[in-house]
């Protein structure tokens, strides 16, 4: 089996880990933008709960909290199935570090804009939805691609759990061919090239909608 | 005809009054300009009169509507005033032609191509039509405000409040943005205009509201606010700011 | 729960010896991967054009991949190499590799928020090249980068439950054996979760008092 032949069965499972990727990434953006929002409300408990929460999440180690999901909950009566384990784990975790970097961003918006759309006649909502979000969305895109791109990376875990995604393809390969080293670097070149494209595509990304004045290294 | 008329208006920021019962009238067509030490409470007697800050007692009339009674519709009477901020407050992720559709099209609910005319013709009428597709962080302090008056009277309001709108300019600028200022006083734009700028206040200005403490202590034209005012207070005042220029 | 309580104070040797080796894999991590970040930070500042390169490819090489793959890689990749090598080696070498191009990731990124004209000045006072980076480079960039190296410490210390994929016997792998006994997987689990949760807050503060008493006036991150 050469090297290339290594590669071709490990990129037949690059399918799934994009798609565990792609799944988690949402999870995470929902959970961030649901605590992100969360925390503007000024009831205390609320606050502390986040406070709670945040500290709980980022502070676990994923596997840890993939243990927990898929291997654990079945004891008290609830069978997760693999992708939904992977997609919840990584959507807490991520989630409660985007939901930082969502916070320090609409920090970084200029309370008077929003003041000056509501001035005009805007509801709160409508302020909300035209002014800050846009604006915070744009301050956050260095800290989203890393944290997409560290979705990425933690995805290989998902071999734990039986899904048959790039890891999962080289741990029965090595076996069979004996030949780990070579396996384990086609594993890191198949994520290499996956990662470098997610990075050139949102640096693209942000390029095209990049305005003046408003990219995070100006802010 | 009064357009705005407040009495007795008072607002206390946790107990500490800062507006302690203000009686002014704004006729339709006039421009008045207030003036007054920092910290007296001219932004906050803006932000009162278009419910940004709510009075603590005292009425407001709008027309000779009540507007502090509850059940008012806010957002119908803030788009009847067009507010322009000290610091321009753009919306720094719009164009500036952006910037003044936005409230056209979410507020007013024009349609985007009826929207992008009136803008257009608004912007030629202070000169910004050429920085159109720019965005703020690339336009000089004076082409800001001037973007932020644009906004402001796009919506058609009846009044426009200006909160200090050449402060945060260089001479040169604040001259470019009094002009367009003035185009309007001679338009018969009714205005409220807080300035420390004696310049802008004597072109301007039908009359001069002079706040101090958070009370109306002389309301004149300019010239007679301005020079040897019998009040001590007052003629100290002008002579520091008119002495800076 | 009980049964939990039971089980641990059973096995309660075994769990230490866990968490024991769970601490003595993020120490020396985080210590090697520290200096290996300084190393590979200063190859970075590396007057050679090839030498540069190469280092950044490096960093992102190890950036780009996951930190299993770097553990593999060493446990399964190494003894073909003729290398036979403990779990704990093989973690240690994987982990440094990891761990030092994230820190020196981080400290480029410090430097680049460092004022350019201090350096230009110390080059003009006479220092040498390798002067101006132990005396005005290195320590500016590790005084801006302290949040990002006390995060990746936290981080270290998570990620050191990834070992017992590679048969580590760490705190996680030992917890797991204890719960194979009676079943109470989630327990178990959440027990871990909650020792990680503890020993990550110890980390957090002492870094805020890392942080307070490195502070210098009109110095911050
Ligand atoms: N939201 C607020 N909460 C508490 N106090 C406030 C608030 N807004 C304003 N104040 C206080 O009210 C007083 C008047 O403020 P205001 O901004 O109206 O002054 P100003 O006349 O506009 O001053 P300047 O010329 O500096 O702009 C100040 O003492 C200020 O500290
Ligand atoms: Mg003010």
């Amino acid at each position: 089996m050469s090297f290339w032949d290594i590669l071709a069965v490990l990129a037949a499972g690059a399918g799934i880990t994009l798609l565990l990727s792609v799944a988690c990434m949402a999870a995470a953006l929902a959970v961030g933008l649901a605590v992100a929002l969360l925390s503007r409300s000024r009831w205390a408990p609320v606050q502390r709960l986040l406070v709670g929460f945040t500290f709980v999440f980022r502070g676990i180690p994923v596997l840890v909290l993939l243990f927990l999901v898929f291997f654990g909950l079945p004891g008290l009566g609830l069978r997760v199935p693999p992708f939904l384990s992977l997609v919840l784990t990584l959507g807490l975790v991520s989630g409660a570090y985007l939901a930082e970097i969502f916070r320090g961003a609409m920090n970084a918006v200029n309370r008077e804009e929003v003041l000056a759309a509501e001035a005009a006649g805007m509801t709160r909502a409508q302020g909300f939805t035209y002014i800050l979000l846009p604006q915070m969305f744009r301050f956050s895109i260095p800290g989203m691609i890393n944290e997409f791109t560290a979705i990425l990376k933690y995805t290989p875990f998902a071999y734990t759990v039986g899904i048959p995604e790039i890891m999962k393809r080289a741990m029965s390969l090595t076996p069979v061919i004996l030949r780990g080293l070579e396996v384990y670097l086609a594993v890191g070149i198949v994520y290499y090239l996956i990662y470098k494209a997610c990075v050139v595509i949102f640096s693209a990304l942000e390029k095209r909608f990049r305005i003046p004045g408003l990219s995070a290294q100006e802010r | 005809m009064p357009l705005i008329e407040c009495e007795n208006l008072v607002k206390q920021f946790d107990g500490k009054p800062v507006l302690r019962g203000i009686d002014l009238v704004l006729n339709e067509g006039q421009v008045k300009v207030i003036m007054g030490p920092s910290g007296c409470g001219k932004s906050t007697l803006l932000r009162c009169l278009n419910l940004l800050d709510p009075p603590t007692s005292g009425r407001i009339l709008f027309r000779g509507e009540d507007i502090t009674r509850p059940g008012v519709d806010v957002r119908r009477l803030r788009q009847s005033i067009g507010f322009v901020f000290q610091h321009f407050a753009l919306y720094r992720h719009l164009t500036v032609q952006e910037n003044v559709t936005l409230g056209l099209r979410k507020i007013r609910k024009m349609g985007s191509r009826m929207a992008r005319e009136k803008a257009v013709c608004e912007l030629e009428r202070v000169g910004m039509y050429e920085h159109r597709d720019k965005y703020p962080a690339q336009l000089s302090g004076g082409q800001k405000q001037r973007a932020a008056i644009v906004r402001a009277l796009a919506m058609d309001p009846a009044v426009l409040f200006l909160d200090e709108p050449t402060s945060s300019l260089d001479p040169e600028m604040s001259r470019e943005v009094v002009s367009v200022i003035n185009k309007l006083f001679l338009d018969n734009v009714t205005m409220f205009c807080v300035t420390h700028d004696a310049f802008l206040a004597k072109y301007i200005s039908d009359s001069v509201v002079f706040l101090d403490g958070g009370a109306v202590l002389a309301e004149d034209v300019a010239e007679r606010l301005f020079y040897d005012h019998p009040d001590p207070r007052i003629r100290q005042f002008f002579l520091g700011v008119i002495d800076m220029r | 729960m009980n049964v939990l309580i039971h089980d641990l104070i059973a096995y309660a040797p075994q769990i230490l010896a866990g968490l024991e080796n769970t601490l003595l894999l993020a120490a020396i991590v985080s210590l090697t991967g520290f200096c290996g970040g300084i190393v590979v930070f200063s190859l970075t500042l590396s007057r050679s054009r090839l030498c540069r390169s190469i280092t950044e490819g490096y960093i992102s090489f190890f950036i780009g991949t996951p930190l299993l793959v770097h553990l593999f890689l060493m446990y399964y990749g190494l003894p073909e190499l003729g290398l036979r090598i403990s779990p704990l080696a093989a973690a240690a070498v994987g982990f440094t590799l990891n761990i030092s191009a994230y820190n020196a990731r981080h400290l480029m990124t410090a430097y680049r928020g460092l004022d350019r004209m201090e350096l230009e000045a110390a080059r003009a006072a006479g220092f040498t090249e390798p002067e101006t980076f132990r005396l005005i480079v290195l320590p500016q960039a590790l005084r801006l980068a302290v949040p990002a190296l006390t995060n990746q410490a936290t981080q270290n210390l998570k990620d050191t439950s990834v070992a017992f994929l590679i048969q580590y016997k760490e705190f996680f792998s030992q917890v797991q054996e204890v719960a194979a006994t009676n079943f109470e997987f989630f327990r178990a689990y959440l027990f871990t979760g909650l020792v990680y949760l503890a020993l990550v807050a110890l980390i957090v503060v002492a870094a805020r008092r890392l942080e307070r008493r490195i502070a210098l006036p009109g110095f911050s991150a």
